[in-house]
């Protein structure tokens, strides 16, 4: 089930101070499985002390660069993007999951469409990713992005959006919004929020000839901008969301030592947290699971197939021990991180408190 | 621009997610569970057709009831591909359920689904002939049609595109039983078998829209899984229904 395969890096490029670009190869055999479309992104693991770490970066590649090609900011605290930052070489191996995600339209090479793009800080590389496509294969479609970022020096890939700019004259054009720098034109600075949008719209933008609009952020920002464009008649097929690496939650924590196992035939005393209410009850030691225990005590849990296999019903285990009698849907990683099937799991130990919350 | 804020807030404000990544555990639950149903009913409604096919009356009709039982699978699949990536086991999934299991034509199950897989509770009754089909589609063919006006702007991006894109070919299943539907109603015969068909199948439609002021329609909502409550959605079919077998003297 684990769909994770090796890449090996061929090159680390420093773009700014705190980001790099860094090019990958699949194996020969796994070639066909990393034929990514525009503004997809990867998964990759790497385990940090004994525990697994997942991130998802998007590819910053254009389908006909013939290369897998990521941008990974430095976030501060992050255990990822800083070893990718500080110790990722050319030559070292990193697991990722084939390309996944939808913030793509389709490729329609006759086609005179127009697009828009909203990318702040990182969030540049899918949208990077989907300006080269559809500028080389849609020859008559145009893009406009705007940019968000702090200052120059942060703004990543600004150079390669220059050539860009040149390559496809006329069909290419960049609004860099700049926090903390000012421009000579005024709306230039600032953040991208409901007043800048609406300034955009007055001065720069058209949103009735707009088709496709590609939004990539962090989450105010996204609001910002899916507001303003939904507000200048853009409907909820037009508007493409990717919500930015920064927003995963953080690490998987290896779960506490837990309690003994308790003897056979006893009740067992159970703690139950769904939607931040907690309930105790005493569920039998035999033939209840979890989840039966907590729809048995008016508790409105998730589930699905009960044959643990669709995960509908994961929660996590914050105490004790319970043994599931089959799991085929969560990977090594979420087990060891305290994660069950709760119709499949039963209570080996005299207390167990778990929780669908986390 | 880099100020996050907490994923609930975003959420309520009509925030959308886009990879099992960025994804909060009770978000997920709820999302699994949604799409489940989803897949357990087309996939039900699917088999439940593929006995239609032989029912039908004429070659047209034949192809009408072949193309929605081979359309209802292929949505299945599609969303099921979206479970894949939460870590359902897909190809234990497809086979976990006998789908063409039926209850007794006279069972009463309510709004309650049964122990098993968690299709609609509709698509636990038996089909009895070729009108009774075809009711039973326009009648759920609206149902989902109204059901897709949600489903279509969920806020997991990911699946609310597949949504976009299954949603005009629902539509078309709709529009194909209505055509069916118009054949019948040529004759006092076809209208009398019509008008006890749907006398059967509109309040077992109905309760597919689930039970009204539902609790967990709160929670739904907040997440931005569901956006208008069960008892509007059911007052919009209604009206449609109404109009729709209005329209052929029904």
């Amino acid at each position: 089930m684990a769909r994770f395969h090796p890449l090996k890096v061929t090159d680390v490029k420093r773009e700014t101070r705190d980001a790099v670009v860094v090019t990958l190869a699949p194996r020969d055999e796994d070639r066909a499985l990393f034929d990514f479309t525009q503004g997809q992104y990867l998964t990759f693991r790497r385990d940090f002390d004994g525990e697994e770490l997942r991130r998802s970066y998007s590819i910053c590649a254009g389908k006909d660069e013939g290369m897998l090609r990521v941008g990974i900011k430095r976030v501060d605290g992050g255990a990822f993007s800083t070893w990718v930052n500080e110790t990722l070489a050319p030559g070292d191996e990193i697991e990722a999951m084939p390309p996944m995600g939808k913030f793509f339209t389709p490729i329609e090479p006759g086609a005179d469409k127009q697009y828009l793009g909203f990318a702040a800080g990182s969030g540049i590389t899918p949208v990077l990713s989907i300006i080269k496509t559809v500028l080389a294969r849609e020859p008559r479609a145009q893009f406009t992005l705007v940019y968000a970022n702090r200052q120059i020096s942060t703004i990543m890939f600004r150079e390669e959006l220059e050539d860009l700019k040149n390559l496809y004259l006329g069909r290419f054009s960049v609004i860099h919004v700049l926090e903390q720098e000012g421009q000579e034109i005024d709306l230039f600075t600032g953040r991208i929020d409901e007043a800048k949008m609406a300034a955009l719209f007055q001065h720069w933008l058209d949103a009735e000839a707009v088709d496709t609009a590609f939004i990539c952020g962090p989450e105010p920002m996204m609001l910002a901008v899916a507001a303003s464009l939904r507000a200048h008649g853009l409907g909820e097929g037009q508007i493409k969301f990717e919500l930015f690496a920064s927003s995963q939650p953080g690490r998987a924590k290896a779960r506490p030592v837990s309690a003994q196992a308790g003897a056979a035939g006893e009740g067992v005393a159970a703690t139950v947290t769904l939607d931040g209410a907690t309930r105790s009850f005493q569920m039998p030691r035999e033939g209840e699971t979890i989840l039966e225990a907590a729809l048995a005590n008016s508790m409105d849990a998730p589930y699905s197939c009960k044959a643990g296999v669709c995960s509908t019903c994961r929660c996590k285990v914050l105490e004790g021990e319970v043994e599931m009698a089959v799991n085929h849907a969560l990977e090594d990683y979420e087990v060891r991180a305290g994660y069950v099937l709760s119709c499949q799991a039963r209570p080996i130990s005299d207390r167990v408190v778990v929780t669908y919350d986390e | 621009m880099s100020d996050t804020m907490n994923i609930e807030d975003y959420l309520a404000q009509g925030g959308v997610l886009t990879a099992p990544g960025n994804v909060p555990a009770r978000y997920r639950g709820e999302l699994l569970r949604l799409m489940s149903s989803f897949v357990d009913s087309e996939l039900a409604a699917s088999a439940g057709f593929a006995d239609a096919i032989n029912l039908a009356p004429g070659i047209r009709e034949r192809i009408a009831a072949s193309r929605i039982t081979l359309e209802k699978a292929d949505h299945a699949e599609r969303v099921l591909r979206v479970m894949a990536e939460f870590g359902t086991d897909a190809g234990r999934y497809q086979t976990s359920h006998d789908w063409a299991a039926r209850v007794e034509r006279g069972a009463d199950l309510g709004a309650a689904r049964r122990p098993g897989d968690m299709r609609l509770s509709v698509f636990h009754y038996p089909i009895a002939g070729w009108t009774d089909a075809v009711v039973m589609n326009v009648l759920q063919g609206l149902a989902t049609g109204v059901q897709m006006t949600e489903l279509t702007r969920v806020s997991y991006a990911p699946l609310a595109e597949v949504f976009r894109e299954i949603a005009p070919r629902e539509a078309r299943h709709a529009e194909l039983g209505r055509e069916g539907l118009e054949q019948i109603a040529q004759t006092e015969a076809g209208r009398e078998e019509a008008r006890a068909a749907i006398a059967y199948w509109r309040p077992r439609v109905a309760a597919g829209f689930g039970v009204t002021h539902s609790a967990r329609h709160d929670t739904l909502a907040r997440f931005g899984l569901r956006h208008s409550p069960n008892e509007a959605l059911l007052a919009r079919w209604q009206a449609l229904v109404s109009e729709h077998l209005a329209a052929l003297g029904l």
